[in-house]
């Protein structure tokens, strides 16, 4: 435990470290901005052909979808953060002095996960939060939906940077840059449609891969989307929310598991 | 091979370690007991760096088996009371030197005034002392050596693996190399040095493996394998070459 809890210190260290940090920063300057922007919408009143909206209803689109938009970010930083994190000091050679002490596979490859969860979590508070708190003053939406879509998040992330992670271990970078990119967008449209689907025709189910990955793969999207449905008037998420969660928590012990197993026993160049 | 105890602290048994078509090692015995100090030798790609992989845990023999501290390399345990010194030195970035043999002190298990201590009298002894808090990737070859060589001797290792030890560094640091492995091998600790550097083996180890083509080619004391009037360097070419 004390090899894993200097290890994690070092992984966190180095994260922020990197020249990455500064994406991570640029990429939370821009969501806070958006955010600031996005939460004026309604304040001064909006009409649809002469006909003032609502602005309750305003809300229950513009807080979703903002906050939809920044969850996503936060997992396409876990995937990015996660991307070398582990695969680099393996790469460079440095990571041959830690493993020479009596330092288990996983406590290292855990120590390394950890400290990109760390930053991108960090991270990802930063920007929901400032986005939660902006939607609940500027349009009024309840706190409840907001906090569980940053757990949703927070297991999504954990999701996305233990798979980037084990990509990591078998392909070159640019590969798992492009796992991440595919990989999340293919998810989260698959969730779309899902939940699209769900919505208009709930008794037909959406066949072929799209409909596999809706099923079985991570719920990313569904998660985060079932939590600030809850915004809009018009939407009733029912208890997909829990599923959605159960499921993602799966996929998050499943994640990190095959890191840990994938690392257990594989070979160190040195 | 190297038999003259019960109780090994780095075993080989029948090793053998293919990478694609090429046999990097091919049923290798090494069991080098407490105490010994033994020299690695061999011409480039004879296996030298693949069997301290081995015997480390970074790789896994495609036959026979490796074990250190009479455990297997796998196993965390066995590393402990463990001092290793790479071939390719790779400090990591942007770490000082201090924060760099902290870290190492405390995966050893040293902390509190013990690990002060310990980081005081390695920096003393291999004269980094003065270089703590520059960042351990700005240094030089020769000092980075003399870093991975402190980082080695943190907490007074039982056993010490080094992979072309004197690798970068000057005369003088040569011969501060022999003096600290010396210094080890004096206070009990278990050497093993694989080096193209015969001179240097000579001088730090009393038995020497030399390995050809991932075999071993000989083995012994090495008042046994040099026979009278040749040098270690004649008997190594009389090996490799036989």
């Amino acid at each position: 435990m004390r090899a894993f809890a200097v290890l994690a210190w070092e992984s966190l260290r180095d994260a922020l470290r990197r020249r990455l940090a500064i994406s991570v920063a640029l990429v939370l300057v821009l969501g806070v901005a958006a955010a600031q922007s996005c939460t004026q919408i309604g304040v001064g009143g909006v009409s649809i052909q002469g006909a003032p909206v609502e602005p309750r209803l305003l809300a229950g689109y513009v807080a979703p979808l903002l906050f939809g938009f920044q969850a996503l970010a936060v997992l396409a930083m876990a995937g990015l953060v996660a991307s070398d994190h582990l695969a680099r000091p393996l790469a460079e050679g440095s990571a041959v002095l830690w493993l020479a002490r009596p330092v288990s596979r996983a406590a290292f490859a855990g120590a390394r996960l950890a400290g990109a969860l760390v930053v991108t979590l960090g991270a990802g508070a930063l920007l929901l939060g400032a986005t939660s708190a902006l939607l609940v003053v500027r349009q009024g939406v309840a706190i409840a939906p907001a906090l569980a879509g940053c757990a949703a998040t927070a297991l999504g992330a954990v999701v996305v940077a233990s798979l980037t992670m084990t990509a990591s271990l078998v392909m070159g970078r640019t590969a798992v840059l492009l796992f991440v990119g595919l990989g999340l967008t293919f998810a989260a449209y698959a969730n779309g449609v899902g939940l699209v689907s769900d919505l208009v025709h709930p008794d037909v189910e959406v066949g072929g891969l799209v409909g596999a990955m809706n099923r079985f793969g991570p719920p990313l999207f569904t998660a985060i989307a079932a939590a600030v449905s809850a915004w809009n008037p018009h939407v009733d998420a029912g208890d997909s929310w829990p599923h959605a969660m159960v499921r993602l928590a799966a996929w998050s012990v499943a994640g990190v598991a095959l890191l840990l197993l994938r690392f257990r026993r594989r070979e160190i160049e040195s | 091979m190297v038999r003259c105890a019960a109780v090994f602290d780095l075993e080989l048994a029948s090793a053998s370690k293919r990478y694609g078509r090429r046999h990097a090692l091919s049923q290798v015995d090494l069991a080098v007991p407490r105490g010994a100090s033994v020299g690695l030798l061999g011409a480039n790609g004879a296996g030298k760096t693949t069997a301290l992989r081995l015997l480390l845990g970074f790789a896994i023999p495609t036959r026979g088996a490796a074990r250190l501290r009479g455990r297997d390399p796998f196993d965390p345990a066995s590393r402990r009371g463990v001092g290793y010194l790479p071939e390719r030195l790779r400090l990591p970035r942007a770490m000082t030197l201090a924060r760099f043999l902290r870290v190492h002190g405390a995966l050893a298990g040293l902390a509190g005034a013990d690990l002060a201590r310990e980081i005081e009298s390695v920096t003393e002894t291999t004269g980094v002392r003065d270089r703590l808090h520059e960042p351990v990737d700005g240094l030089s070859k020769g000092l980075a050596q003399r870093a991975g060589f402190a980082q080695a001797l943190l907490g007074k290792p039982d056993v010490l693996l080094l992979d072309e030890p004197t690798s970068g560094l000057d005369p003088l640091g040569v011969r501060d190399a022999r003096d600290w492995i010396s210094a080890a091998r004096a206070r009990g600790a278990t050497v093993l040095v694989s080096s193209h550097v015969l001179s240097e083996v000579e001088r730090t180890c009393d038995q020497v493996v030399i390995l050809r083509e991932g075999r071993v080619a000989a083995s012994g004391a090495l008042g046994a394998l040099v026979q009278p009037g040749e040098s270690l360097e004649d008997a190594f070419v009389r090996a490799v070459r036989s």
